[in-house]
């Protein structure tokens, strides 16, 4: 008798049968570790007890007052919002150019496709040898034409370092913008551009006038899922940087990371990684409001 | 958008020429896998004359090509990381199952079915797309010792399905979204449940999105950095963990490094070359439709 009514709920109209390993994963997964991590934060690893203790507000006062902190927020939102300016437009410049019936247009599509599938980590890799100060290709080409002192290498020297993670970034990404708004391009009525023809409109005044308005939903849910990656950026950092030289690349997540794996700080390591979740989750909830982006 | 001809000949030579520029560090990399260690360290760097070796692949995955054709000689050697490939497969296909399956099955309820609170669990679902990984793999690092889930396929398994989890659910919905609704409706009327209807009508018809879905799945797993660091020691490793481990105290093996990173883009970039009709849906969780 019971058996017949679980199986008749089961196959019921009600969502609850269909959703109940969705949301136990995601509870498991997620909402645990969440409360874990706010438990943790109140909390700190004693080595010489080899045991957590309750510590208060200690891990949040420490983190008010860390320059560390501050500094790898700077670093965050500068690798941010350089990386998302430079995708977006050189993604855009890009698809533009794509965007024509020209000789082999869905083979360099292809191409374009291939930095996706490749694991970040291994991209960091591949620019940590091609900027390595001795034999990097792109070390040499910068040093030949004078833009390089070669005794200052990209990744050791502080004020460069940054951008060296940058170009891995951007290469890798850029790809991901061209993908989107080349489909978005051309999914776009040919009408308006038809009319701004007839009133003799300068490819640019189409462009500001007509493409940018039209594609402002493409833009902006690209800007949503590359700006949640871009925030908690850590593959490349750690294998290029590990955050040095000094703290010039430390960017929240690994930060955090290191705070807990490294230096066993394991209450201060999950008030560093709540802090990010947090901005994150703000961020990105305020964008789908003002941008209207739904799902 | 029209032109002369000369202006068109200019705009398709510099779009060969941008994708080209983009081409070059996988040309390197690739040319890397296939270079002596004198030709990797020389000065200029050496991009077409170089005597072309297998060596590295020969020491990375236990293959050599000798003149009685392949021969294969498992084990030995530091880098040998044919194990570590295996890893790599075994986590991306299971966790793709699982996330594919958990998916589905939440994607039709949430395509189909109108509740209350719809459309905050969507939201919700979303939200936890955000979730920075150390958020997550903090905790579960202590959670996974006390249940012995550290440096085991299941712990891996796992956490990349609930990686993919959001992505997967999103996509799905919109997939299931296309189908018009009437087909279900016509058999419910027929007397056809629920499930009879999913998995006979709606699933089939669903086929392609469900293998996009499984690419990337598939793909973001094989990708996948922090977690596999962070969850995995000794006897589980995936291959971007173990790329990183090439730097040793007596250099880099950039060779072996390079040849590791070539042959694992292959499998992933001809599974993606499968399902680019549905690529831009899937990198766009489902939102933008091509």
């Amino acid at each position: 008798m019971r058996v017949a009514k679980a199986r008749r709920f089961v196959v019921s109209d009600h969502p609850l049968p269909w959703l109940l390993p969705l949301v136990a994963i995601l509870l498991v997964f997620t909402v645990y570790p969440l409360i874990y991590n706010i438990w943790l934060s109140f909390h700190e690893f004693v080595p010489r007890r080899r045991a957590l203790e309750f510590v208060g507000t200690e891990n949040w006062v420490q983190l008010w007052n860390d320059t560390r902190f501050w500094q790898s927020l700077v670093i965050t939102f500068t690798y941010f919002a350089i990386a998302l300016v430079f995708e977006l437009v050189l993604g855009m410049a890009i698809a533009l150019l794509l965007d024509s019936d020209g000789f082999g247009l869905g083979f360099l599509r292809g191409v374009l496709t291939m930095t996706l599938v490749i694991p970040p980590a291994i991209v960091g890799m591949m620019y940590l040898l091609m900027e390595d100060p001795q034999f990097g290709v792109i070390s040499y080409l910068l040093q030949s034409i004078g833009l390089l002192n070669p005794n200052n290498p990209i990744l050791a020297t502080a004020s460069t370092a940054l951008a060296g993670v940058l170009v891995a970034e951007i290469w890798q990404w850029t790809p991901f913008m061209v993908l989107i708004f080349l489909a978005g391009l051309r999914a776009l009525p040919p009408e308006p551009y038809e009319a701004a023809m007839i009133d003799g409109a300068s490819s640019f005044q189409i462009f500001r006038r007509i493409t940018l308005p039209m594609m402002s939903k493409v833009i902006a849910i690209a800007v949503l899922v590359r700006g949640i990656d871009l925030f908690r950026v850590f593959d490349y950092v750690f294998v290029m940087t590990s955050g040095g030289p000094g703290a010039s690349t430390y960017s929240l997540s690994l930060y955090a990371w290191q705070q807990t794996f490294s230096f066993v700080k394991w209450g201060y390591g999950a008030t560093l990684s709540l802090v990010t979740l947090v901005i994150i989750l703000v961020i990105a909830n305020l964008f789908i409001r003002i941008a209207k982006v739904r799902w | 958008m029209n032109g002369s001809f000369s202006t068109r000949m200019l705009r398709t030579i510099a779009a060969w020429v941008v994708v080209a520029v983009f081409f070059f560090p996988i040309y390197y990399w690739t040319s890397v896998a296939f270079k002596h260690g004198n030709d990797i360290f020389n000065r200029p760097p050496k991009l077409i004359a170089f005597t072309p070796t297998f060596d590295n692949f020969q020491k990375v995955f236990g293959i050599s090509l000798g003149s009685g054709g392949i021969t294969v000689t498992p084990g030995g050697g530091n880098f040998y990381m044919a194990p570590r490939v295996w890893d790599s497969i075994v986590i991306a296909t299971l966790s793709t199952v699982l996330a594919v399956a958990i998916a589905t099955l939440a994607a039709y309820a949430l395509s189909r079915m109108n509740f209350r609170g719809r459309h905050s669990f969507v939201g919700w679902v979303l939200s936890t797309r955000m979730m920075p990984p150390v958020a997550v793999a903090v905790p579960m690092f202590f959670i996974y010792k006390n249940f012995g889930l550290i440096d085991t396929y299941t712990g891996m398994v796992l956490i990349h399905a609930l990686m993919n989890l959001p992505l997967a659910v999103l996509l799905m919905k919109s997939f299931f979204d296309d189908i018009p609704s009437e087909i279900d409706e016509s058999a419910i009327v027929d007397g056809a449940s629920r499930f009879m209807i999913f998995r006979r009508i709606v699933l089939p018809m669903a086929k392609g999105g469900i293998a996009a879905t499984a690419v990337l799945c598939f793909i973001f797993s094989w990708t996948e950095f922090l977690f596999a660091l962070t969850l995995t020691t000794t006897s589980v490793k995936t291959v971007p963990v173990v790329s990183s481990t090439f730097v040793t105290s007596i250099g880099t093996a950039w060779g072996n490094m390079a040849a590791l990173g070539a042959a694992s883009i292959i499998p992933a970039f001809i599974f993606i070359l499968l399902v680019q009709k549905h690529l831009v849906r899937g990198l766009t969780m489902g939102s933008l439709k091509q």
